[in-house]
């Protein structure tokens, strides 16, 4: 899983955030006039926050999820090497478990370092300090490893139930989840980016006029019904896809 | 485990390991941004008092010369009965003498006259002979502080000897409360020294938190919120409606307009929250309502709401465009 073609893909993916992090922080130093947002100069912990918006949580997360999590089976399948896991003499939800947690540890693994060195590239710009916002870290790294493992395991759904789960999976993060959540209604809590942003402290970027109303409208669960319902997500999302892999047939094309 | 994979692992629990100590070190220890950052705010800090409630700064000589303040001058001629005032009292010219002020507001023990004890000090090129003739004629006296001259005078007949200037050091004047100002003396004597009740605002971690985390901004202010509403005599109506705010922060950069971030520090995260939905409304109905006029627009766009926990911070950017579109207007009410 680690040393994939995607892996390292998705790795460069997760070291651009760090680059950019550096690049604004050596032009922040070279001409000491501040990270400027819309022309106001903006302080290190607001740029840190709108890059956990902007990058980790709408993009680099779901990314996550949906390429790795929709390959735990799928590529076994691809491969033709699934018929070595299932005549193991273990329970195939055993297979499919184990190969999630692996998922879990190499993107924690992979994400938390890049938040972390983001931190402390950004967050001493513009006067704010890393004592007073390193419980926001904290938060955000627990944040981010909630939605790992939430979208790690619909997406492994996603991977066992559905053909083209890449197709699907993409379909649903970036397509499906930034629709829904902005309209009114219960829609939006059948996503998992709803109870994921209930565990956010950073404010919300308002990139424009329809974004600032919207967010001044737009309700967040709290924090304990969020990790309530994505452990709910989790649990039923792995239950299913368990049964899912003990009961389906896997046909390898010849 | 493969060998390169084991590697990826060391490496990455390396960086989140050191990660969260270095983190963990500065939450608990408290220096502010690691090995990365100064000691915060100008030296001057050293001989304002630990009580202040309010502390400023502005690099007058920036301020001065920029863009936005040379175009205000010659657009809106405002009277500058404070400036001159000054200078016929003591002989300091604003523009010409001073590079940059420090000025502090400390709760006044001797008396309870709003909005307490204030001092101002000032680095620049002083002429300590005219300055000292001047207040002199103005019914100052001199007297002798420690080896420094200090200068008293009766601002009013009902305060006698409250207002003093002394020569600090060698470009540096300090003006103001005359227990200030020989405060100041002390400390700069002595130094800080906490065993004798002798503290400089240095030594106030909280607000010199907020001051290290002001952004490089030519005047900037922090102070305790409470400071200024207990002063304003607002209507109980109105003063039940401002939200727990605990400290404040103020940050611009002023050259070719005005740049900066207005912070506020609540007493607690519900209270950020609220004030958090208010500036937002604000800020929509703002947004909605500025469309035809492109220069508040460019403002309004500008403002950006940030800040996490008890933070509500407000980040903003007025160009030069608003004040000429101000001045338009200001001179078509004069005609």
């Amino acid at each position: 899983m680690l040393w994939s073609r995607r892996s390292v893909f998705l790795g460069i993916l997760l070291g651009g955030p760090v680059v950019l992090a550096a690049i604004v922080r050596i032009v922040v130093t070279l001409y000491a006039r501040g990270f400027r947002i819309n022309g106001a100069t903006a302080a290190g912990s607001t740029v840190f926050g709108l890059m956990i918006w902007l990058l980790y949580i709408r993009f680099i997360v779901p990314i996550l999820g949906v390429f790795f999590g929709t390959a735990l089976i799928a590529d076994e399948v691809d491969d033709k090497t699934i018929t070595y896991l299932f005549t193991r003499p273990i329970p195939r939800r055993a297979v499919l478990l184990g190969k999630y947690v692996a998922y879990v540890a190499c993107t924690v693994l992979l994400v938390l370092p890049s938040v972390i060195l983001v931190f402390f590239l950004i967050v001493p710009m513009g006067g704010s300090t890393i004592a007073a916002e390193f419980p926001a870290l904290l938060s955000d790294l627990g944040m981010l490893a909630a939605g790992l493992i939430a979208y790690g395991a619909v997406f492994a759904l996603v991977g066992t139930r559905l053909k083209r789960p890449l197709i699907i999976g993409l379909v649903f993060a970036f397509g499906w989840e930034p629709a829904v959540l902005l309209f009114p209604g219960y829609l939006k809590r059948l996503t998992v980016a709803y109870y994921l942003q209930g565990l956010v402290t950073h404010e919300m970027p308002q990139d424009s006029v329809v974004s600032t109303i919207l967010q001044r409208f737009l309700e967040f669960p709290s924090v304990p019904v969020s990790l309530l319902s994505l452990a709910v997500i989790v649990a039923l999302a792995l239950w299913l896809a368990g049964r899912a892999v003990e009961e389906r047939e896997y046909v390898l094309e010849q | 485990m493969t060998t390169r994979t084991r590697y990826f692992v060391i490496a990455s629990l390396l960086v989140i390991g050191v990660g969260l100590g270095t983190g963990l070190v500065a939450y608990f220890v408290g220096f502010p941004a690691g090995a990365f950052q100064r000691r915060g705010g100008p030296e001057e800090l050293g001989l304002v008092p630990r009580d202040a409630t309010v502390v400023a700064y502005a690099d007058v000589h920036d301020v001065m010369t920029s863009e936005l303040r040379q175009k205000l001058h010659s657009a809106l001629p405002l009277p500058e009965n404070g400036q001159r005032e000054l200078q016929e009292h003591t002989g300091i010219n604003i523009e010409t003498d001073i590079d940059r002020v420090v000025a502090c507001l400390n709760p006044d023990g001797e008396s309870s006259h709003a909005p307490g004890a204030g001092m101002v000090l000032a680095r620049g090129r002083f002429d300590e002979t005219k300055i000292e003739a001047l207040m002199r004629e103005h019914g100052g006296h001199v007297e002798e502080y420690k080896t420094k001259r200090l200068v008293v005078a009766d601002p009013s007949p009902s305060r006698p000897g409250t207002f003093a200037l002394a020569f600090v050091e060698p470009g540096l004047i300090a003006l103001g409360s005359a227990r200030l100002v020989r405060n100041a003396i002390d400390l700069h004597q002595t130094g800080n020294n906490p065993q004798a009740g002798l503290e400089s605002v240095t030594g106030n971690e909280e607000l010199m938190n907020l001051v290290r985390a002001l952004d490089t901004g030519n005047a900037w202010a922090v102070g305790r919120f409470d400071a200024l509403t207990s002063h304003a005599h607002l209507p109980e109506s109105v003063a039940s409606q401002i939200p727990p705010i605990a400290w404040f922060s103020v940050s611009t950069h002023v050259n070719g307009g005005i740049r900066g971030v207005i912070r506020a520090e609540t007493r607690d995260e519900e209270a950020a929250n609220n004030l958090r939905d208010v500036v937002r409304g604000f800020l929509a109905l703002g947004k909605l309502q500025t469309g035809a006029k492109p220069e508040i627009e460019t403002m309004l766009q500008s403002l950006q709401l940030g800040g996490t926990g008890k933070t509500v911070a407000l980040s903003f950017d007025v160009p030069l465009q608003v004040f000429d579109l101000v001045s338009g207007l200001a001179k078509k009410q004069v005609r």
